[in-house]
């Protein structure tokens, strides 16, 4: 019974900051659909830097999208830039929106936990236990799974301007290290200043000025 | 043999006794000498040439400098010399004149001393070329006047000996706290006599900072018959501290020393070439110093009237322009802007304060880099390079940038004054990323409506929105929630393990009842069942079994307890009965029992 009060209070707090961090959250919403539809409107102007960035944040809210791919990947070579097709495992674990994957690995851990106590007291019916367990670690391990294909995308960024230059230093006068194509996704390392130091996919670092870029998560 | 050397000898040098009155004759007859030269005959616009007036007998009082339409002369040094003749060193005082031209054409410049002829000179446009050599007629000088050794300083030969002579230039007018001054150094050696030159022109004093030009420039020059190679170093005098200077420049040098009497050298210049320098080929070179003639300085300090509030220290005539790398960029986009200070003067003093007024921009430390266009080092350009970066977007206006100096031929502080830049500045890309584009803004309709043609077609507008792109398993209020649930849970499974054992001692408690039960022994059941239920109650209730009595069992289980206490008084009975069997209902014993354990277990 005190679990049980712990537990409401607990979910109750959280629920409580939810709340406020919505309430201080700027306006600005999104909606898979939106940002898709808003990346075609960049790419049929030819912006392929914005339009890759507006496809990345759709496929964020929505990973499963076949749309969202495929005008990504035409954008993409579009720009002469290399495709970026997801794995198996990857399509496997982004089958489930992210928003019910996270409330299906809470889900996971309770079942979990309702097994192993059950387990103790059901000493007659054991299979039952066993099946809430099996099932809730499935449900955990795919979560865990979705959140670790989706982490780098959390530091990613677009490049927004075309020949964007990545110099030595973060620097306006810095010497240029090697120079980046407008709608490459590249990895936010650190920042300083205007500038944000980069790794492209190809493993080179650089600082960019912050303003040609487009972080995915805003 | 020996008698008929000497015979001869003395046969020469009576001859030659003979000879030096007539020569020291002829010299007498010749009036005083002064004579000019200008360098180069032929000059560009822009350029400028020397008049040197030459005396050999005695210090030059003020000379009057001519007027001539056209030019303008410039007293810019004193110096006092060596001249060389016949191999003999005379001393020699020099006026050096700069002639600047402002126009084109063929001069004629009057004599400077008496007796002595005009000089021509031409000035041309920049373009032309200098194939077309026009010689100016210059009449030669007058014979210079032989020399007399009376007239010669003491030490003077053993340091010139006909084998080097330095000059030292300076302008006469006074000059300012750290002003650059152009100075030439002119070093003459005679090849052969001086064997080497061990260091470079240095000044007397360490109240200046000489700047010399990288190399020399060289020129062969035969002075009465004897090659000089003649080193001259456009070189800049930087002033640290007010007041009257006494300048000399001095230069090392090794020269092989004539050691020959003196009687012995006049005989061998009465010989001339080669015989007067054979003597000396084999004495071993000898460290000595040739040192100019002093000449005065007057240095002043800055006047504090009138002195800007930005006033860095730079000196001289500067000019102040500025661009801009771009005049339209992005708000966050870098541009640099060049501020570029030409002119005449210490560049070094020329800093970079004229940027820390640059509002609505953010700037970065700048770089400057200084580029000179003459050897001496006075005149050149210094660019600074200024990154720059709008923080507003809108048209921004790059304000005028200031830089005053001192002036030294005005005496004054000036002031100069780039032209403001207007900078376009749009708005950024990022910012405008969840924007729709505007109609206008498409560079590449040809590909974008190419690619426009294969793109899936858009969604219909859904309802659902979020706030946060970030899934819900990355935001930190969230986490909380399956962290709580992972927690209770982990209590519940410890609490759980915690109970464990009892519900195993009850087990183990209620098998032994059962066991006495089948054996029929009612002492070992009863006293069994007691300290089973003690030991489950005292647990549940916290307290020790002693403290567990009849009051304690009807207060809190009721009608249960009575059961219980009567259980235990049972077994008191078959305690004292010890071997008696009595009648015992197990069953209902035993139901009371595991009906306690379990709900102690639980």
């Amino acid at each position: 019974m005190r679990a049980v009060k712990v537990l409401l209070l607990t979910l109750g707090l959280c629920a409580g900051w939810t709340l406020a961090t919505a309430l201080h959250a700027p306006e600005q919403r999104y909606s898979a659909d939106g940002l898709y539809n808003l990346a075609n409107a960049y790419a049929r102007a030819g912006k392929h830097g914005l339009a890759v960035l507006n496809y990345e944040r759709a496929a964020l809210l929505a990973p499963g999208d076949a749309d969202i791919d495929s005008n990504l990947a035409q954008v993409r070579a579009a720009a002469h830039l290399p495709p970026d097709p997801h794995g198996r495992f990857a399509r496997i674990v982004l089958a489930l929106p992210p928003s019910i994957s996270a409330w299906a690995g809470v889900m996971g851990i309770a079942l979990i936990g309702i097994g192993v106590l059950g387990a103790r007291t059901l000493s007659r019916s054991r299979w039952l236990p066993a099946s809430s367990i099996l099932l809730g670690t499935a449900l955990v391990v795919l979560t865990v799974c979705q959140a670790m294909v989706l982490w780098p995308q959390m530091h990613a960024a677009v490049v927004l301007v075309n020949e964007t230059q990545a110099r030595v230093s973060p620097a306006p006068m810095g010497d240029t290290a090697f120079v980046l194509a407008e709608g490459e996704t590249v990895t936010l390392s650190a920042q300083r200043e205007d500038f944000a130091l980069i790794r492209a996919r190809d493993g080179r670092s650089g600082w960019v000025a912050r303003a040609n870029l487009g972080a995915v998560i805003p | 043999m020996r008698i008929r050397l000497w015979q001869w000898s003395r046969a020469v040098i009576g001859a030659g006794a003979l000879l030096v009155p007539i020569t020291h004759a002829k010299a007498l007859a010749n009036p005083a000498l002064a004579y000019e030269t200008v360098e180069p005959a032929r000059i560009k616009l822009g350029e400028t040439a020397t008049i040197r007036v030459t005396s050999l007998d005695g210090y030059l009082d003020d000379i009057q400098l001519p007027k001539v339409a056209g030019l303008t002369f410039e007293i810019v040094g004193r110096a006092q010399g060596l001249e060389f003749i016949n191999g003999q060193a005379s001393p020699a005082w020099y006026i050096l004149i700069r002639v600047t031209p402002q126009a084109l054409g063929l001069f004629s410049i009057p004599g400077l001393t008496a007796k002595s002829p005009a000089l021509g000179l031409e000035v041309v446009a920049e373009n032309t070329p200098s194939s077309f050599s026009w010689q100016v007629q210059k009449s030669a000088p007058p014979a210079p006047a032989p020399h007399s050794s009376a007239s010669i300083p003491k030490g003077a030969r053993l340091k010139a000996d006909a084998a080097a002579f330095v000059q030292l230039s300076i302008p006469t007018r006074p000059v300012y706290v750290g002003e650059n001054v152009p100075m030439d150094i002119e070093v003459g050696v005679r090849p052969g006599v001086v064997t080497s030159m061990n260091g470079l022109p240095a000044l007397n004093s360490s109240d200046f900072t000489l700047t010399l030009s990288k190399q020399p420039l060289r020129r062969d020059q035969n002075i009465d018959g004897n090659p000089f190679l003649v080193m001259t170093w456009h070189s800049a005098l930087t002033v640290v501290k007010p007041g009257n200077f006494s300048l000399s420049v001095e230069t090392p040098l090794s020269v092989r020393v004539d050691t020959r009497s003196a009687d012995d050298q006049a005989f061998g210049s009465i010989l001339g070439w080669p015989f007067s320098q054979i003597p000396s080929k084999g004495v071993p070179p000898k460290n000595i110093t040739v040192a100019s003639s002093p000449s005065e300085l007057k240095v002043l300090s800055l006047p504090a009237a009138g002195r800007p509030r930005d006033f860095g220290g730079a000196v001289g005539e500067f000019q102040a322009s500025s661009e801009v790398s771009s005049t339209r960029v992005a708000a966050g986009d870098p541009l640099t802007l060049k501020l570029h200070i030409s002119g005449i003067g210490n560049f070094d003093r020329v800093e970079s304060s004229m940027f820390d007024h640059l509002d609505h921009w953010k700037t970065y430390p700048p770089k400057s880099s200084v580029t000179r266009t003459d050897p001496g080092g006075t005149r050149g350009e210094k660019v600074f390079e200024q990154p720059l970066i709008a923080v507003s977007s809108g048209e921004q206006s790059i304000p005028p940038l200031e830089f005053s100096y001192f002036n030294p031929t005005t005496r004054r502080y000036e002031r100069v004054r780039t032209q403001p830049i207007q900078v376009m500045v749009s708005t950024s890309l990022a910012d405008s990323s969840l924007r729709a584009p505007s109609e206008g803004r498409a560079p590449e309709q040809g590909s974008a409506r190419q690619l426009a043609r294969g793109l899936r077609p858009d969604h219909s507008a859904a309802a659902g929105s979020v706030r946060d792109l970030r899934p819900l398993y990355f935001r930190l209020p969230f986490l909380g929630i399956p962290a709580t649930l992972t927690l209770v849970l982990a209590g519940l499974a410890v609490r759980s393990r915690r109970a464990r054992p009892t519900v195993k001692t009850a087990e183990r408690a209620l098998a032994q009842m059962s066991a006495a039960a089948h054996s029929g022994n009612s002492s070992l059941f009863l006293e069994t069942a007691r300290a089973a239920v003690l030991q489950a109650l005292a647990h549940r209730w916290r307290l020790p079994p002693e403290q567990i009595g009849s009051t304690e069992l009807r207060a809190r289980l009721g009608k249960t307890g009575a059961e219980i206490d009567r259980l235990f008084a049972l077994a008191d009975e078959a305690r004292y009965a010890a071997g008696e069997s009595q009648d015992t209902d197990y069953s209902y014993w035993l139901a009371l029992v595991r009906g306690e354990l379990v709900r102690g277990a639980s």
